[in-house]
């Protein structure tokens, strides 16, 4: 899948799902990693970006950032059955990710549901540099 | 290293060994026959086995049950026992679905009773037991002082309220409420996400089955369970929902901080631990204890539903009915257990992540009117074959700190599955294998399907070959519903 800010790909995991995300820079990266993470739960096709929230979260390091703001995303849907549509990063600096979702409130009789994820794991999670680019790799527990 | 290049040794039929190396304190064990160990060496559970064997405290060998796969952390199908004096205890070893479990529902009818409303049943029990995905919950939102009561009373909350009967509780493991749980360590995230989910079977691989008494493999033990041919049975598959998932993921947060204070290093961040003794391990086993009664009391108003939806779909009363809980087993779990090491008495905390506990006819906590049989396992399917009904023993309490396996284990990705699924039509190959399937999400539906799975049947051979079970009875699924 791709978009103007960068691409994701499902990866091979026998019990539980992967993404592979790359973009030019980190906001990217971000915002890519979470509209990937809503795409697994439901088909972004059939939600509309009628609400739009906030996010901040906070980390150590690029892997300990991402992370945390996986998590808040999740717990966006977990808590309000919100899901997103689009992500934008406004700021990321000092340790600290600030973001803005766009979305709507999961109605499963009007959106095309995909399944549960329980967890954004540590499992083999990473965030790296390469040729120029910002990739991620996340295993999430379904 | 690559799987391919992990040495294995073979010591018996049925059993092999990764010997120590690098930082492992111990071997690694794995149960398989030769057929599930040639799955195994293409995907990455074999190195998770050993990293697991890096736990300080970790006593005997880390050990994978034969429906192991690769997880995140852990094995699924792992088990690891560490010294609760010196080792550690880890939230990964237990999972985001802390006690996710499975429960066996005995009935009073055939299934020739039944055949001809499966799909009144079916859609009926559909209706009454949500997903909880989104919006929807089973029951009425709790208080949050109401849910910290379900949290420190586990099952017996669920009866209290009128969701089953007081002589489920005996057939429990711990009779459904760990008594070490604190709600004030759960988080008020993870409060919040539990408020409606009670009474609700989650995604993924969790399900509702139908099925029916197929085959009786010992007949003493079948009678002392209450079970007879072409009888209906009833599986529930679920653990403690969004609280659990929202109790493993703060503590694993507090968990990464804490481990340098210790001085623990680990091969993956997911196996993130702490001493047991420390203030951070006990403050997860107190959460980890009350996330664990919320799943005993899921299951019990699960269960109470499914009555509900019986005695409406075929108009009957719950005498002519007969619903009873054979047994309930948690396969996702830390516990603290007394287990014979090296002829010493050892209080060991055993982290089971996705394998399920099999005492020996005898143990005391084994429910009075199954003593001289041992403790039921429950071993379900992948929704299309058949699941299992086999009993502990004693070879398990010497070999395997009382454990056995907990499913079929899969053996495809979901996206090779969802892919496969494809070019199948879902309802139809549920009906062609006698299955009659209502579900909220066709994505999961395609990733669950039957063809994911390895044939249980040879995880169930494996350990009733190797001794660490006997099985008792095997069931035919002819219902499903799937959140």
């Amino acid at each position: 899948m791709a978009n103007d800010r960068g691409t994701y790909r499902e990866i091979e995991h026998t019990a539980d799902l992967g993404v592979e995300v790359t973009a030019a820079d980190l906001p990217g990266l971000f915002a890519v990693a979470g509209e990937a993470l809503y795409a697994l739960i439901a088909d972004p096709a059939t939600i509309e970006s009628r609400d739009e929230i906030s996010i901040s979260a906070t980390g150590d390091n690029p892997e300990d950032l991402l992370h945390a703001w996986l998590c808040e995303l999740l717990a966006l849907f977990n808590v309000q059955g919100f899901v997103g549509k689009r992500c934008e990063i406004a700021h990321i600096s000092d340790g600290q990710v600030q973001g803005r979702v766009s979305g709507e409130t999961l109605d499963l009789k009007h959106h095309a549901f995909h399944t549960e994820i329980k967890g954004v794991t540590y499992h083999d999670f990473k965030v790296w540099q390469e040729a120029g680019a910002w990739h991620a790799r996340i295993i999430f527990d379904v | 290293m690559a799987t391919e290049e992990i040495r294995l040794n073979r010591l018996e039929d049925y059993l092999w060994e990764i010997p120590r190396q690098g930082g492992m304190r111990v071997p690694g064990r794995i149960y398989a026959s030769e057929k599930l160990m040639a799955g195994l060496r293409s995907d990455n559970s074999l190195k998770q086995v050993m990293n697991v064997a890096h736990l300080p405290g970790i006593v005997g060998y880390s050990l994978a049950m034969p429906d192991i796969h690769w997880g995140y952390g852990f094995p699924i199908g792992g088990v690891a026992a560490v010294s609760v004096d010196d080792g550690v205890i880890s939230p990964g070893g237990v999972g985001y679905d802390i006690n996710c479990g499975v429960r066996l529902v005995q009935t009073g009818l055939v299934f020739e009773q039944i055949k001809d409303k499966l799909t009144r049943i079916v859609e009926t029990l559909f209706s009454l037991i949500p997903s909880g995905v989104g919006s929807e919950g089973a029951i009425a939102k709790l208080s949050k002082p109401e849910e910290k009561r379900l949290l420190r009373e586990g099952a017996r909350w669920a009866v209290t309220e009128g969701y089953g009967h007081p002589e489920d509780l005996s057939h429990m493991e711990e009779g459904g409420r760990l008594k070490t749980a604190d709600p004030e360590l759960v988080s008020d995230r993870a409060l919040e996400r539990g408020l409606k989910q009670v009474g609700t079977l989650g995604s993924g691989n969790h399900f509702l089955e139908i099925g029916r008494v197929e085959e009786i493999y010992w007949p003493q033990a079948a009678h002392t369970f209450g079970l007879f041919p072409d009888q209906v049975v009833i599986l529930i598959h679920t653990g403690s929902r969004g609280l659990g998932y929202q109790t493993c993921e703060d503590s694993l947060k507090v968990m990464n901080k804490a481990m340098s204070n210790y001085e623990i290093s680990l091969p993956d961040r997911q196996l993130a631990c702490t001493p047991i003794q420390s203030p951070e391990g006990q403050d997860y086993l107190s959460a980890m204890a009350a996330a664990a009664n919320y799943a005993w009391a899921n299951r019990q108003v699960i269960m109470s539903q499914a009555e509900r939806a019986f005695m409406k779909a075929l108009h009957v009363s719950p005498k002519e009915l007969g619903f009873a809980l054979l047994y309930d087993v948690c396969h996702n779990i830390a516990k603290i257990e007394e287990h014979t090491v090296d002829g010493k008495k050892r209080r060991l905390c055993v982290h089971r992540k996705g394998a399920t506990r099999a005492f020996a006819p005898g143990h005391p906590q084994i429910p009075a009117d199954y003593q001289n049989i041992g403790q039921p396992v429950l071993i379900p399917g992948d929704m299309g074959r058949y699941s299992y009904l086999l009993v502990g023993t004693e070879s398990a309490m010497e070999k395997t700190f009382g454990s056995t396996c907990h499913g079929a284990g899969r053996v495809m990705s979901r996206a090779q599955s969802k892919k496969q699924s494809q070019a199948i039509n879902i309802d139809q190959e549920m009906a062609r294998r006698g299955v009659v399937a209502r579900y909220q999400g066709r994505g999961t539906m395609a990733e669950e399907m039957p063809h994911a799975y390895k044939d249980v049947a040879d995880v169930v051979e494996t350990m009733d070959d190797a001794g660490i079970s006997k099985r008792v009875a095997r069931f035919r699924p002819v219902g499903v519903i799937k959140g």
